[in-house]
């Protein structure tokens, strides 16, 4: 593996740095001023590589790992100061001013390691402005020899000697830089309050050590600003141990994701054998260290989502939340949705959603069960509710139609009977009214027989019945086809009504020319479409009509979909399967 | 001197027959709505003595028509009729202020008669 080989070669250079400088420091050589006392160089470079390759191994995505590593590296260009040359030296301090640049690149950026946003990429530019440059214009009006060190290296980058200059250009990159850290302190501060939970717990090290550190380098920078005793400054070279802090406190922040995913086993432990779909959603809550997470669940036979209680669930347009689909097989199982900030580790959410897996397949099963069962309750209570408002209907047809004419007759018959005196023709009248009202209700009460149950549906079959009702129908309907041997009376009487339903909201609703209806059998099914040419905009939803007529489409595991947009007419298409045998013609007559 | 009449029914053959029974029984129909609203405006228009006034109405239920009745100035009497029975109206019908309830059935000039003299 290509970062394995890096780092085993980081490993040797950071480790023969170190070896040579404590084999310098042997030799007694004179220490060169600018460098700490040798323990402290060696520990805080190390500590830097060593954390930073910890890092760089268990968390290889994360570029925190490489950044510690480097910055620990670059820690130890500064023992070039040893070579005594003008060019080692300048480099020895540059690679001091990046070293502290790369600590504020890394406070910046943890943990997700990359800079995201604008305001992260300018103070990561801006730390690494302010070090490089500040330290060339630190340098352009310094003469050595003016300053007091004549034993000090040539400055290869005079420009011009000048005392005052030089204080001033010493002064303005050591403002800049204690300005650079006030504004990385306060946006770890802002970070810290805005941080949900799940994101404190893996800031906390950093943003604490963090502080410190920053504290010590603006202290440090500050007092270097001014005159130095010799004895401040042997307590201000030690004091730079503290940084052996932050890489530790860096590890630790990436550990603590790290830590997570060891609960991912506790997760399967959790979950056993047939969890709950409750259960399984506690069990990632508390594995992702987000008591807010919900689960979704897809059922792909409606093409939606439901929540726990098999409930339809609304994903959130709310920028705070993030969801993440988890799929088997390239279907959708399941869509958590959880905090936002828990995306500084997706990795983490895709391995616990891959971990619970089985357990959420098994849920999803359940909460489709659910679901399905809610919808059998609705539709359970949509069909005795459509029952006793069909009882009520005949109730009012009856009262409404051959009850009024019966009552008529009887009135008629009755004035006859007192009229029986008066002479034939009042008479004759009126029983000629009373038979003309027979007649009628005689008609109304077979138009309602029909709407009931059609007897020539009973005694022909679905195909006779659609004929018949095509040809009453209040405009011109086509019909294209209709099975020719008989199905079973269920499916048969759905057809029927699906049919006649149809065509009465066509002539209700759709100001339409025409309509046309087929009804074939394929494949054990019968496929029924029907189709107008009327104004659309049908909204299947609303309208007991087409509820009732889907309710008993799927009584019988059939399907039922109507697409009807404004200006294009309205096209239903049911299918009812015809398992079972078709049931024999009745005799009754 | 029998009373001028109002019937009110959404069924014109059912008007037809009634006006014409309670003609021959001698009453005075002086008119026929088929509605709540026309009834009330027929009503004022004609003040009749008595309204026939069917329960079942397209756009009012005869009870509250009733009860708007009984708030005009010279309000009518007013025998509710149905074509269902009384039974299926029996606590309404002991509150209700019009005079009584007659099937549409047992609709006749003597037993309307009975009822306004009894009520």
């Amino acid at each position: 593996m290509r970062g394995q080989a890096f780092r085993i070669g980081f490993v040797g250079l950071a480790g023969s740095v170190g070896l040579v400088v404590l084999a310098l420091a042997a030799s007694g050589r004179a220490q060169p001023g600018f460098l700490l006392p040798i323990p402290v160089e060696v520990a805080i470079g190390w500590s830097f590589v060593s954390a930073g390759l910890i890092g760089w191994a268990r968390r290889p995505d994360n570029g925190t790992g490489l950044l510690m590593t480097l910055t620990g590296l670059v820690w130890f260009g500064r023992q070039l100061e040893w070579l005594d040359t003008p060019l080692a030296s300048h480099l020895s301090h540059v690679s001091a001013n990046l070293f502290l640049a790369l600590i504020a690149h890394q406070l910046v950026v943890f943990p997700s390691g990359q800079a995201r946003t604008r305001l992260e990429r300018m103070l990561v530019a801006s730390a690494y402005v302010v070090a490089l440059g500040g330290y060339v214009v630190s340098k352009l009006f310094y003469d050595p020899q003016l300053e007091h060190c004549p034993g000090c290296p040539q400055n290869l980058l005079l420009v011009s000697a000048n005392s005052q200059l030089n204080a001033v250009a010493n002064v303005v990159p050591s403002a800049l830089a204690i300005l650079l850290v006030v504004a990385i302190l306060a946006r770890l501060a802002w970070r810290w309050r805005v941080a949900s939970p799940p994101t404190r717990r893996v800031l906390s090290p950093v943003v604490w050590t963090g502080w410190a550190a920053l504290l010590i380098v603006a202290v440090t920078v500050g007092l270097y600003a001014g005159e130095v005793s010799p004895t401040l400054d042997r307590a201000l070279q030690w004091s730079s141990l503290a940084y052996t802090a932050i890489p530790l406190a860096f590890l630790a922040g990436l550990l603590r994701t790290r830590l997570h995913r060891g609960a991912l086993s506790g997760l399967l432990v959790d979950l056993g054998d047939a969890a709950s779909p409750a259960a399984v959603r506690g069990a990632l809550a508390q594995t992702l260290g987000d008591p807010s997470l919900e689960v979704a669940f897809w059922l792909p036979d409606q093409e939606r989502y439901v929540d726990l209680e098999g409930r339809p669930f609304e994903m959130p347009a709310n920028p705070e939340r993030a969801a993440s689909v988890l799929e088997h097989g390239g279907q959708p199982i399941a869509t958590l949705v959880y905090d936002a900030s828990l995306l500084e580790d997706p990795e983490l959410v895709r391995a616990a959603g891959a971990a619970a897996r089985m357990a959420l397949e098994n849920a999803r099963l359940q909460a489709e069960l659910r679901a399905q069962l809610g919808e059998v309750r609705a539709s359970r209570a949509r069909i005795v509710e459509a029952g006793d408002a069909e009882r009520r209907r005949l109730e009012r047809d009856l009262h409404d139609g051959a009850q009024q004419r019966l009552l008529g007759i009887r009135l008629a018959l009755r004035l006859a009977r007192g009229e029986l005196g008066q002479g034939v023709s009042a008479v004759e009248e009126l029983l000629g009214e009373a038979e003309n009202e027979i007649a009628q209700t005689l008609d109304e009460l077979r138009a309602l027989a029909r709407g009931i149950h059609p007897a020539v549906l009973t005694e022909e079959g679905l195909g006779p019945a659609v004929e018949t009702l095509a040809r009453r129908a209040s405009l011109p309907v086509q019909v294209e086809a209709l099975p020719t041997s008989r199905l079973p009376s269920a499916v048969e009487a759905a057809a029927y009504f699906v049919a006649s339903e149809a065509l009465a909201n066509v002539a209700k609703h759709a100001n339409a020319a025409g309509a046309t209806i087929a009804m074939r059998r394929m494949n054990d099914s019968l496929v029924i479409d029907i189709s107008d040419d009327g104004v659309g905009g049908a909204d299947p939803g609303s309208g007991t009509g087409l509820v009732g007529l889907r309710d008993r489409v799927e009584a019988l595991n059939g399907s039922l979909r109507i697409v009807s947009q404004p200006g294009r007419g309205t096209r239903l298409h049911a299918e009812i399967p015809c398992g079972g045998e078709a049931n024999a013609p009745s005799s009754r007559g | 001197m029998k009373p001028t009449i109002l019937i009110v029914d959404d069924h014109p053959s059912f008007r037809g027959f009634a006006r014409r029974l309670l003609e021959a029984d001698g009453f005075s129909v002086v008119g026929e709505a088929g509605d709540g609203a026309s009834a009330l405006a027929a009503s004022r228009a004609l003040g009749p003595q008595l309204v026939l006034l069917d329960i079942l109405l397209p756009d009012a239920d005869g009870f509250a028509v009733a009860e708007t009745l009984a708030r005009e100035p010279e309000p009518p009497v007013v025998i509710l009729t149905s074509s269902r029975e009384a039974s299926d109206y029996a606590t309404r019908l002991e509150r209700t202020s019009a005079r009584g309830f007659i099937g549409k059935g047992e609709l006749s000039g003597p037993a309307l008669a009975a009822l306004i003299d009894g009520g």
